[in-house]
């Protein structure tokens, strides 16, 4: 009796078995398997099932369809969950990073990246299947990610910033590839967005031993990895190299993502959620982690399948994308549980230089004022380049003048935005676009393209403002637990942005004849600005430029920390009334430029690095920077390849992520 | 469908895309490109100064920067006004009025509906198979036609039955797995070109796809690119390869 007691002790001790893992993994594997068994039953009588595994009559539709569509289908989401479950595992413990995911290391964005550059321009690499593609633009990505994030020995936040900027960059590369390749994007489309459907055994029989050898080499790094707990030097001593550990721990998960991606397509969350959700129910060792992750995510992506099939839905909703709708609010729900690491270093692009302004903000202006004379006179003709004359701008005006004002306004109120939100949580991180301020934004106008067909201006302002105000609501709701932590912040803002790039994932898979027109504001164009745009986006920007001086105070003491801040006499509450002024000028500039310009992230850092100190010159600094970035990314967006056009918020993202990219390599040390 | 009237466009947007998509009838060589569909470049059609400016219903373009430039003519198609064909006929029509070759439009007219009646003569002799006609864009999903499409209108004038008899959305197709082609059974399956090469590699690899009835009992053809959203040029060119398929 005792020594049966003490095996099952062992057992449990073995598997790490608390009731809660087991129920963790258990309940939606038993939803699931009844859904599955329901769906099976429609398809095949029960007699059937086992004799047709073996022996498959194909002439016989319906168990070709049980043995090429559905068996596969099963099996792949099982496996992808798994690897994904994995994967986070992994890149967790190697980073030592509770948000490490292979969307936030950057891994997904560049497999997706060379996928799409192999799909439209060199489709003979692909003839032999998709896997090696996205493991080099995978492992490229990734190591970029690094490198940035090296100077800073690989801290949580710099990973996720560099991650961040990587994907970003990544993301609008292949964004603006399909918009130039519209009609050869369907695939793209249909791929990106994380289809499980299969079309025969093909991708489970080439995707099982990758998991297999990536199973097992994890197994051989158990104890490696587990060191990594200790300090480097304590596992130094111990005699392994932490480094060489963190190198084949990452090789390994990255591989096995890129693997996903190349057989599935992006599934997002499932990598971020199941080692969180394991390690919240009681998982503590390393050991435990690897075993119940893979189960977890294994289970979660089964059930989520299987719901999206008896979902109710015309077309198809793509796994990967309901992934995000159930993993963001569960995210949400578990973030206050979440044991936050202290960062280590808070100011990640500390400015060398120390100037306090002023004076330096006149060159600006006059920079400001050629870029705009500039975009306003010079394009391209039949005939080649041609400057305008003051005849031929009557007609032109009309053309030009609406997509400029609305450039600079929209650029100006992201900078002004950025700035506020980086100076008022401390975070160098914080942006509309990275705490899903924008993301809140466009997830409300989204939802309106679904619920009506009659989409207007003020409309969208309405549902644009209540999508903002939402996500500003859930991220101070964050906030206040405690005091506005890092990671947290951050982490709710990736599952809002998740949540809305996930929509429009749908949206663009369903082949809504609207589509045209979202493309076009999810890349960020102005082509479509009208008078009235303008105006109001002008207007807008002015006001936000002469309220914020009068928040200057607030903003020279929050830095300084909560207990500082309410020593000063500054209530938490004022906090709030920064938060409204957020919230209206985002959701006008997501209207007018898309969800995706990345200047209200880059603009206050360049501010910073000029030497633009104190908020208020920060802040009209990087105003001014802001709407010259996207100025001239709508110009060179109408010239480069003429006729056709970039679209701004893609381009200043394109060449934004990068330049950002060369400033943090440079300030690593 | 400016073509088809007999007048040489100044400029299309996305020539590229017609040439593979579109493919009939023929762009005039001198043909300006104006960029993409989604946004034709605004200040080079002010400077070509044309004297028409037509654009097809559904893109979701303001048309106010349009007619300061020219005269607007909007072709409105899939609008669930009229069946595919039969609005295709009356826009011909009104464009023909528009340019003044009125003539011309009704030639048109005709000499397609003569050319979709001599097919079905031509065809009546052979037996009646139902058939689907099918785009293929990746390996694991297939647009299907049906009702409401410009091929449904065709097929019906050639008295042909589609197999596929699900519904569709309001631009007459839907987006399926590959699996759900088991429906149509041993019919005919028409494939429009262009398939990219590789997905072509991946879709001959599949297990599912090699064993489905229509393609075991090897009736999946393959024909030229037909625009699915076309006019009338489109609706005869599409008999015609049909006939040859």
């Amino acid at each position: 009796m005792n020594i049966m007691q003490s095996t099952a002790g062992n057992r449990a001790r073995f598997m790490g078995g608390s009731w809660t893992l087991v129920a963790l993994v258990s309940v939606p594997a038993v939803l699931a398997a009844y859904l599955t068994a329901a769906g099976l039953l429609r398809l095949l009588p029960a007699d059937m099932w086992w004799q047709s595994l073996g022996v498959t009559d194909l002439t016989d539709p319906q168990q070709l369809l049980y043995r090429h569509a559905f068996l596969p289908r099963l099996a792949i989401s099982l496996l992808a969950g798994a690897a994904l479950g994995l994967t986070g595992t992994l890149l967790q413990q190697v980073l030592r990073n509770p948000l490490a995911e292979p969307t936030t290391i950057g891994t997904n964005a560049g497999a997706t990246v060379a996928l799409t550059i192999a799909t439209l321009y060199a489709p003979w690499m692909l003839e032999q299947g998709r896997e090696w593609v996205a493991l080099a633009g995978g492992a490229l990505s990734t190591l970029a990610v690094l490198a940035l994030a090296q100077g800073r020995s690989f801290s949580p936040v710099a990973i996720i910033i560099s991650g961040l900027v990587v994907s970003l960059t990544c993301s609008s590369a292949s964004a603006l590839l399909m918009a130039a390749n519209r009609e050869y994007s369907e695939e793209l489309f249909i791929w990106q967005s994380g289809s499980l459907i299969q079309n025969g055994d093909a991708v489970v029989f080439g995707f099982a031993p990758w998991l297999v050898v990536a199973g097992i080499a994890a197994f051989l790094l158990l104890r490696p990895l587990r060191l990594l707990d200790l300090s480097d030097e304590g596992a130094a001593s111990l005699g392994t190299k932490p480094v060489v550990t963190r190198l084949a721990g990452m090789t390994v998960a990255v591989a096995l993502s890129s693997m996903v991606v190349a057989a599935v397509g992006v599934i997002s969350f499932v990598a971020l959620a199941a080692p969180t959700l394991v390690r919240l129910a009681g998982a503590r060792t390393l050991r435990q982690r690897m075993i119940w992750a893979p189960l977890a995510g294994a289970a979660l992506l089964w059930l989520t399948d299987r719901l999206v099939q008896v979902m109710p839905f015309a077309s198809e909703i793509p796994a990967g994308v309901a992934t995000a709708f159930l993993g963001a609010p569960l995210l949400f729900l578990l973030l206050p549980k979440l044991r936050t690491i202290p960062d280590r270093d808070g100011a990640i692009l500390s400015s060398v230089r120390r100037r306090s302004g002023w004076v330096y903000l006149l060159p600006g202006l006059v920079a400001v004022a050629l870029v705009l004379c500039a975009a306003l006179v010079v394009g391209r003709g039949a005939a080649g380049w041609h400057v305008a004359s003051a005849a031929e701008h009557a007609e032109l005006l009309p053309l030009r003048a609406p997509r400029i004002v609305v450039a600079l306004s929209a650029g100006m109120m992201l900078g002004v935005v950025g700035t506020l939100m980086q100076r008022m949580t401390g975070n160098p991180m914080a942006a509309p676009e990275v705490l899903g301020i924008s993301g809140g934004a466009s997830l409300g106008i989204l939802l309106l393209f679904v619920a009506t067909s009659d989409v207007n201006r003020p409309a969208m302002i309405a549902a644009g403002l209540v999508g903002a105000l939402a996500s500003l609501a859930m991220i101070s709701q964050t906030g206040r637990r405690q005091a506005l932590a890092h990671d947290r912040l951050l982490l709710s803002g990736v599952a809002v942005a998740t949540m809305a790039s996930a929509f429009s994932a749908v949206m663009l898979a369903s082949g809504d004849p609207r589509l045209d027109t979202l493309i076009a504001w999810l890349s960020g164009s102005t082509y479509r600005a009208t008078a009235a745009d303008a105006i109001v986006a002008a207007v807008t920007a002015t006001a936000l430029l002469i309220i914020v001086p009068l928040t200057v105070r607030w903003l020279e003491i929050l830095p300084l920390g909560e207990a500082a801040s309410r020593g000063l006499g500054l209530g938490i509450d004022r906090v709030r009334i920064i938060l409204v002024l957020v919230a209206v000028p985002t959701t006008i500039a997501t209207l007018v430029i898309g969800p995706l310009s990345f200047v209200g992230l880059m603009a206050p850092h360049l501010a910073r690095m000029l030497g633009f100190q104190r908020a208020l010159p920060q802040l009209f600094a990087s105003a001014m920077l802001g709407g010259m970035i996207l100025v001239s990314a709508d110009w060179a967006g109408r010239m480069l390849i003429f006729p056709w056009q970039i679209p701004a918020g893609l381009l200043a993202a394109l060449i934004g992520g990068p330049y950002f990219m060369v400033l943090m390599w440079k300030r690593r040390r | 469908m400016v073509i088809s009237l007999g007048i040489e466009p100044l400029a299309v947007a996305d020539v590229k895309g017609y040439r593979d998509w579109v493919v009939g009838p023929e762009l005039p060589a001198g043909c300006f490109d104006l960029g993409s569909r989604g946004e034709p470049n605004l200040e080079l059609l002010l400077e070509l100064k044309p004297d028409l400016i037509t654009g097809a219903y559904g893109f979701g373009l303001d048309e106010a920067p349009f007619k300061r430039i020219a005269p607007l003519h909007t072709v409105p198609f899939y609008d669930g006004t009229e069946a595919p064909y039969r609005q295709a006929e009356i826009e011909t029509l009104k464009l023909g009025l528009q340019l003044g070759r009125k003539a011309e439009a009704q030639r048109l007219i005709q000499k397609t509906a003569a050319a979709i009646a001599h097919i079905r003569a031509q065809l009546s002799g052979r037996a009646k198979q139902p058939l689907a006609v099918v785009s293929i864009f990746d390996d694991r999903h297939v647009r299907v036609y049906g009702e409401g499409s410009l091929f449904q209108d065709v097929l019906d004038r050639l008295r042909l039955t589609n197999a596929w008899t699900a519904a569709t959305d309001g631009w007459g197709f839907s987006v399926l797995g590959i699996e759900e082609l088991v429906a149509v059974g041993e019919a005919r399956v028409i494939s429009l070109d262009p398939i990219p090469p590789h997905v072509k590699i991946r879709v001959d690899q599949s297990s599912l796809w090699a064993n489905l009835p229509c393609v075991k009992a090897g009736n999946v053809r393959t024909i030229p690119p037909v625009w699915p959203f076309g006019g009338l040029a489109a609706a005869a060119r599409f008999a015609t390869l049909l006939a040859r398929a």
